[in-house]
């Protein structure tokens, strides 16, 4: 189907759309900085858990920040994001059952060798 | 939802194209497909934190192996990639052509260089004696990370096909722009999918002397 076959976009739509390209612009340079500020954070002298926690809630806004914006979720139907949400709430809770199951820290790993 | 949203719902009983919620349940479903292969390799480190033995019999641990320079370049290629697709996107459904490719085209070549990193790296990691067979940590890292690249590699497989097909005069209005939109999304999925990769896998292991999982003595309670 070719686009002179299609209606042009009408002038709130390629507003909307300048705005959206503004936004891209500032979430690309906010992913740039926190990927960098997570590899400072490795190197200094925090406890492991402050910086386990940092990087977890760091990673979790870009995974968020990408998912919103870049893929459009904000924008779009609600059940776009529940649809997914599915899928990434059941892929944490097979982590957080295999924990459970494997309680890691008396596991007899003489088992698997 | 948004007034643009509203105004642009597709005539379905969903108010979405079919095309695109089929894709969103896909990426659901690769989720839970990722979040095996994560919790797989976070189990295995924590229970053999020890790494693996190389050629002539050493004990390695990953943190000599990694190379945390080049893994933070290539995440912030992909990173970036994301954001020229976004504008692709962007620039499809302004029905801008010529900047739709130009986008396209710097993403398919982020993605190229991004493969090229993993190539780089895998081919080390074998010479230093890391294989998918001599460990746990060798198995569980090259499938996670393989998997991974994989994926990348289909998404500029695909959007080399599209990137020609635009020459065609086919891939035009709102059919074309949802087309893209729908590769896109694929493309952003590969990005947040390595976000976590990053951390999980590569950052948690320069914390502490031995990264996170301790220096390798057996977890077994005798």
């Amino acid at each position: 189907m070719s686009s002179s076959h299609e209606a042009a976009p009408s002038p709130d739509f390629l507003a909307e759309e300048v705005r959206r390209y503004h936004h891209f612009i500032v979430l690309a340079l906010w992913l740039a900085v926190v990927t960098g500020a997570e590899i400072v954070l490795i190197f200094l002298p925090i406890p492991v858990a402050a910086v386990l926690t940092i990087l977890t809630l760091m990673s979790a806004g870009k995974f968020f920040a990408v998912i919103l914006w870049f893929m459009h979720l904000i924008y779009d139907k609600r059940l776009l994001f529940w649809c997914f949400f599915a899928g990434l709430a059941l892929a944490f809770a097979t982590y957080a059952a295999l924990i459970m199951l494997f309680s890691v820290d008396r596991i007899d790993t003489r088992w698997f060798s | 939802m948004s007034d643009t949203a509203a105004a642009h719902e597709a005539p379905t009983s969903t108010g979405i194209e079919h095309k695109k919620l089929i894709m969103w349940l896909f990426l659901a479903s690769d989720c839970m497909f990722f979040g095996t292969l994560i919790s797989t390799h976070l189990l295995y480190r924590k229970l053999f934190p020890a790494g693996f033995t190389d050629a002539e019999g050493h004990q390695r641990f990953i943190q000599n192996l990694f190379n945390i320079e080049l893994t933070s370049f290539s995440t912030f290629i992909l990173l970036m990639s994301s954001f020229l697709m976004a504008l692709a996107v962007s620039a499809m459904h302004k029905g801008q052509i010529k900047s739709f490719r130009r986008n396209v085209l710097g993403v398919i070549f982020f993605g190229v260089i991004f493969l090229g990193c993993q190539v780089y790296e895998f081919t080390h990691f074998y010479h230093q004696g890391l294989t998918i067979q001599n460990s746990v940590l060798g198995s569980t890292f090259y499938v996670l990370t393989g998997t991974h690249g994989t994926h990348v590699a289909i998404g500029v497989l695909w959007l080399i096909l599209m990137y020609f097909y635009s020459f065609t005069g086919k891939l035009g209005g709102h059919v074309g722009a949802l087309d893209v939109e729908i590769a896109g999304l694929y493309w952003h999925f590969v990005d947040i999918v390595w976000i976590i990769i990053f951390t999980a896998v590569y950052l948690v292991e320069y914390l502490g002397p031995n990264g996170i999982w301790g220096t390798g003595l057996p977890a077994v309670a005798q």
